[in-house]
């Protein structure tokens, strides 16, 4: 019989409970069964803390070194307040994520996905009133899931190494109501689970079922956090099409793949409602081509691009760290699949940015260091568990 | 790697780790004091999030039980005013159908509207 680690349940726990209180309120349950998922939340989350104390501790005391500096900043900056926390405080007073359809606020971006809004609203309910501070904590919250799991791959020095990653590369992103940290972290642990379960032939994870539960619930946490989820879970998918068919194993892999796959349901309904209500999105609609057309073809464009984009020190960092790392060892098959997640990945970033209906440097200056931190992210942690494989290799 | 070893590199990035919440902490977060005492009352940390007049539409529609509120025109196109009023002031609306206007004390009012509250940086207006 499969003992399950204690650290895969917490965690598959806590991020099916956040998925939960988004599908309560979708499904327009009351107050009081929001409070009920909540409290079991907070009850897991205490089981994390004391069932096993002194396990993963590195993890528990900087988590309430983080809820502490999240419960002490305000909420100044436009995207966590005019969107993030904004949905919110729609969620909270309309008690319904649906109530968008009549499109208020168009500067809102009504048509992003609402899973840590929903949280947060969840937050403010069990609170009784609205609040500015206590809410955004949800986004803190948000982390736990990947952070915990991820315990079961690093051990004692890794997992230091990991958390000093995540303090550098997410940093101030990690209680400050930006969304994108939390796209970053998502990323890389769905990406991580697909290359363990779906790629990679060698390793005993493949046999525990609940790894295949915690891929399934981030997938959809991940296209359900932002935008750029969708189109990573679509890139992540694309990549393990392409290298199990070139392993000449999508066949054998088919059924699990099928089945992870159906994570794109919910978004799909999502956007499905948006697009009926009229809900646009700035990104998507019929300028996109007149946008980019003048721009693809000036070669200036690029090189500004990428200025913004690798020019950044963390990704540096990051990229430093995995080149030394997989130079030392060697492993091809995980920087393959790194690779094509990456390349694809600036690619998209590209598109997006040469056709943006905004300013071009202000897009660029606005946005580049943050969405840049999926990738370094990415490469940091691969990095990183190569060098656990290292490890692994010297001890047998 | 021998267990001494070990428990000194565990030490080295326990302490890089403490170092960057640190750094966060000090130079990154805009922490405040004030809103760490009480960060679950209703009120908390606005003053440091959005400007005096953004709290001043709040309190003005509070005082005159406003249901639905428009602005002028002048604060439509200061878009973070505009913005921050609209989401700081919700559920109470915008709707560009209602006669309840704020306006900006510099600005001139026209002659149709009747002033029926002031405060210290706008004017509600119906007009």
């Amino acid at each position: 019989m499969i003992k399950y680690n204690f650290n895969e349940i917490i965690a598959l726990l806590l991020s099916f409970l956040i998925l939960n209180n988004l599908l309560l309120i979708g499904l327009n349950f009351s107050d009081f069964f929001l409070k009920i998922n909540l409290i079991l939340f907070f009850i897991v989350l205490l089981g994390f803390y004391f069932f096993k104390p002194f396990e993963n501790w590195y993890l528990k005391i900087f988590f309430i070194l983080i809820i502490l500096i999240s419960l002490g900043t305000p909420t100044f900056e436009w995207d966590p307040r005019s969107i993030w926390l904004f949905h919110a405080k729609r969620i909270f007073f309309d008690s319904s994520i649906f109530s968008v359809s009549d499109n208020y606020a168009p500067f809102s971006h009504n048509a992003y996905p609402n899973l840590v809004p929903a949280f947060a609203s969840s937050l403010a309910t069990f609170l009784g009133h609205w609040n500015e501070i206590f809410p955004k904590t949800a986004f803190s919250f948000m982390f736990l899931p990947p952070l915990i799991v991820s315990y079961v791959f690093f051990k004692n020095v890794k997992y230091l190494i990991f958390i000093s990653l995540v303090l550098f590369i997410i940093g101030k992103y990690l209680f400050t109501g930006w969304a994108d940290g939390l796209v970053a972290i998502y990323f890389s642990l769905s990406a991580f689970l697909a290359y363990l379960l779906l790629i990679n032939e060698n390793n005993s994870y493949r046999q525990e079922k609940i790894l295949y539960f915690i891929a399934f619930s981030f997938f959809i946490s991940l296209t359900l956090i932002k935008n750029e989820g969708f189109a990573l879970l679509s890139i992540l998918f694309l990549s393990i099409f392409i290298i199990t068919i070139y392993k000449k194993n999508f066949k054998k892999n088919f059924k699990k793949i099928f089945y992870l796959s159906l994570a794109f349901l919910p978004v799909i309904l999502w956007k499905t409602f948006c697009y009926y209500n009229g809900i646009g999105n700035d990104y998507v609609n019929l300028s996109l081509f007149s946008n980019i057309l003048p721009r693809i073809v000036d070669f200036e464009n690029y090189l500004l691009i990428s200025y913004y984009l690798l020019l950044n020190e963390k990704f540096l960092f990051s990229l430093a760290f995995f080149v030394v790392i997989f130079w030392i060892n060697w492993n091809k098959e995980l920087f393959v699949f790194v690779f094509i997640n990456a390349i694809l990945y600036l690619l998209v970033l590209f598109l997006v940015f040469l056709s943006t209906p905004l300013d071009f440097h202000f897009q660029l200056d606005s946005t580049a260091a943050r969405v840049i931190k999926t990738l370094s992210f990415l490469l940091a942690f691969f990095g990183l568990y190569n060098l656990n494989l290292r490890k692994d290799k010297i001890v047998n | 790697m021998n267990n001494q070893n070990s428990k000194k590199l565990s030490l080295f990035f326990l302490i890089i780790c403490f170092l960057q919440i640190i750094y966060i902490f000090h130079f990154r977060s805009g922490f405040q004091y004030e809103i760490i005492k009480n960060p679950f009352e209703k009120n908390s940390g606005i003053n440091f999030a959005v400007p005096d007049p953004v709290i001043e539409t709040k309190n003005i529609i509070k005082k005159n039980k406003v249901e639905s509120f428009n602005l002028s025109l002048s604060i439509k196109d200061n878009t973070a005013l505009y913005q921050r009023i609209i989401e700081f002031n919700y559920p109470i609306r915008l709707k560009n159908n209602s006669d309840i206007f704020f306006f900006l004390k510099e600005e001139t009012i026209p002659k149709e509207c009747k002033i029926i509250d002031k405060g210290e940086f706008l004017l509600l207006t119906k007009c």
